[in-house]
């Protein structure tokens, strides 16, 4: 019986993942989302008064987003992303984990937040 | 066997899963992304129960209702885990194929992400591998052990998939309590700290294939009775080298000085070389386990014994009269094969109680329809059962056919893979 359950179980899981990886050649990408903020400019002292998880921006690579309905979803630990809200965050979102940069799945959901760029000096 | 605790370990078991849960439950999220979480905090959490279930203690395997019990919920619990920790990677994927199935395939591909996920599939890996040679029935018992060592492997990946990620240090303590009970297991039972120490004293051979081995306990007796079984270790001794490995072996005599005897069968390898073991070799010994046999209620008992598993019945022969009427069948393949014959046949002189049929079948399963007895005849009967796994099956089948009831079958698998 428990022999059955695996061999089914992991066969299940290899065909969902050969789905995936077929999908993910072989379906269209979804079309390009325009910048819902374009062209909105913001200054640090605006964005520092955004310094808490339940209202929290940042600015990285100039340009600012609002991160506070993504707080919960971020898996590390909150000491870790919270203390950089309300500030220039590029460095630290670069050199997650002994200088490694987030992976490029990290950088397509932060584009969901962007609410504007960061003013010129 | 009594189950004396039947929700224990499943009260347990949901314990853990439900605080590990509670703990990590996520709020605000969509519905595959905490699908995700939920099914890893929930695969660790009954990781943890079914390796708690691994632990070789007697008073552990006696409140949870027996060894045996504890390794059935070890298997089921284990395989549960890894169904249900197989939805974590897959929820993820879900999660990101409505923004596009690029993005689903990135949350999966391990070189597009970083270390975290790297050891997540390691580990994932490392129990779908484990899992696969635990459940083949035909490996060898070294090799299997060995390999079994990749179900702890995956553990370790996986606290390692969690520090990474950066969790929060409270959730850790489920993977952690994980790790805690495979080092008490390692500590205690494969590296023996919970063994007690014997040397063996006397040896005798009742067929060539069977040798039964008195053993001296160097501290404290252990407090077996007769029909329980131990795991023993055979370390060297004169002239002889053991194989270390521990094996569960019936006891079929306890001496009042605490020497007990265990009559063990050339089955594998480790137990044929057993058959040359001399007097003065060491040996460790765990538990005792079981309840077979134990805290009988009083009237007729029916007792089935094929081969080997006579020695439960020979330990409680040994022990004094018996005090209600005993109807043995002793089944054997030939003369050769028929351990202890001639000493039950003496002990069944000095038992008013006992009638003995010693039956030589050859190599093919009985044909029990004919040997066992009538329905009448086991009407009131409690019936006790040892013997290899067909007999055992054949013979349930049987006695249920008779109308005996399952609460009335009493019987141990022996089958500690």
């Amino acid at each position: 019986m428990m022999r059955k359950l695996f061999l089914l179980g992991t066969g299940v899981f290899w065909i969902a993942i050969l789905v995936v990886w077929v999908g993910s050649r072989w379906l269209p990408p979804p079309a390009e989302r325009p910048p819902t903020s374009a062209g909105k400019q913001f200054t640090m002292d605006e964005i520092a008064r955004h310094a808490s998880p339940e209202d929290c921006w940042m600015a990285i690579e100039r340009t600012v987003y609002d991160l506070t309905r993504y707080l919960p979803e971020h898996p590390s630990r909150s000491g870790i992303v919270e203390p950089w809200c309300g500030k220039e965050a590029t460095q630290a979102y670069r050199t997650k984990m002994k200088g490694r940069p987030h992976s490029p799945e990290a950088d397509h959901l932060l584009t969901q937040y962007g609410i504007g760029v960061l003013e010129e000096p | 066997m009594h189950d004396n605790r039947p929700l224990a370990i499943p009260l347990i078991s949901a314990t853990l899963v439900g605080l590990t849960i509670f703990w990590a439950l996520p709020e605000n999220l969509g519905f595959w992304r905490s699908l995700a979480i939920v099914s890893g905090w929930a695969g660790c959490g009954l990781l943890a129960a079914s390796l708690l279930l691994m632990i070789r203690e007697a008073k552990l395997a006696a409140w949870l209702g027996g060894l045996e019990s504890m390794y059935r919920w070890h298997h089921r619990l284990g395989v549960s885990a890894y169904l249900i920790l197989l939805i974590h990677p897959l929820a993820l994927a879900a999660s990101g194929w409505a923004e596009s199935p690029a993005l689903a395939w990135a949350m999966l591909a391990p070189w597009q992400q970083s270390w975290p996920v790297w050891l997540g599939w390691a580990a994932l890996l490392c129990l779908m591998t484990g899992l696969a040679l635990a459940l083949s029935p035909a490996m060898p018992y070294a090799r299997w052990r060995g390999l079994h060592n990749l179900l702890a492997l995956a553990i370790v990946l996986a606290l390692g998939h969690l520090l990474l990620l950066g969790l929060d240090y409270l959730l850790l303590w489920s993977p952690l309590l994980a790790l805690a009970f495979i080092l008490w297991r390692v500590l205690r039972a494969d590296l023996g700290l919970a063994a007690s120490p014997h040397v063996v004293a006397q040896v005798a051979h009742p067929t060539p294939t069977v040798v039964e081995v008195r053993l001296r306990p160097l501290t404290r007796p252990l407090a077996a009775r007769p029909g329980q079984f131990v795991l023993a270790a055979f370390l060297d001794g004169p002239g002889f080298r053991g194989c270390g490995e521990y094996h569960p072996y019936t006891v079929s005599a306890v001496a009042p000085d605490g020497e007990i005897a265990l009559g063990i069968k050339a089955l594998g390898d480790c137990t044929s070389h057993l058959q040359a073991v001399v007097p003065g070799v060491a040996a460790r010994i765990e538990g005792p386990f079981g309840d077979f046999l134990a805290g009988r209620p009083a009237g007729p008992e029916f007792w089935l014994a094929g081969g080997i598993g006579i020695t439960p019945f020979l330990g409680v022969l040994r022990s004094g009269p018996l005090p209600d009427p005993v109807r043995l069948i002793y089944l054997h393949r030939n003369e050769h094969d028929a351990a202890f014959r001639d000493e039950i046949a003496t002990l069944a002189k000095a038992q008013p109680r006992l009638a003995l049929d010693v039956v030589a079948c050859g190599d093919r399963l009985p044909d029990l329809a004919t040997l066992l007895p009538a329905a009448p005849a086991l009407a009131g009967h409690e019936c006790y059962l040892c013997g290899p796994p067909g007999l055992l099956a054949a013979a349930v089948r049987v006695l249920a056919q008779r109308g005996v009831r399952p609460a009335h079958i009493h019987f141990e698998h022996f089958d500690f893979r």
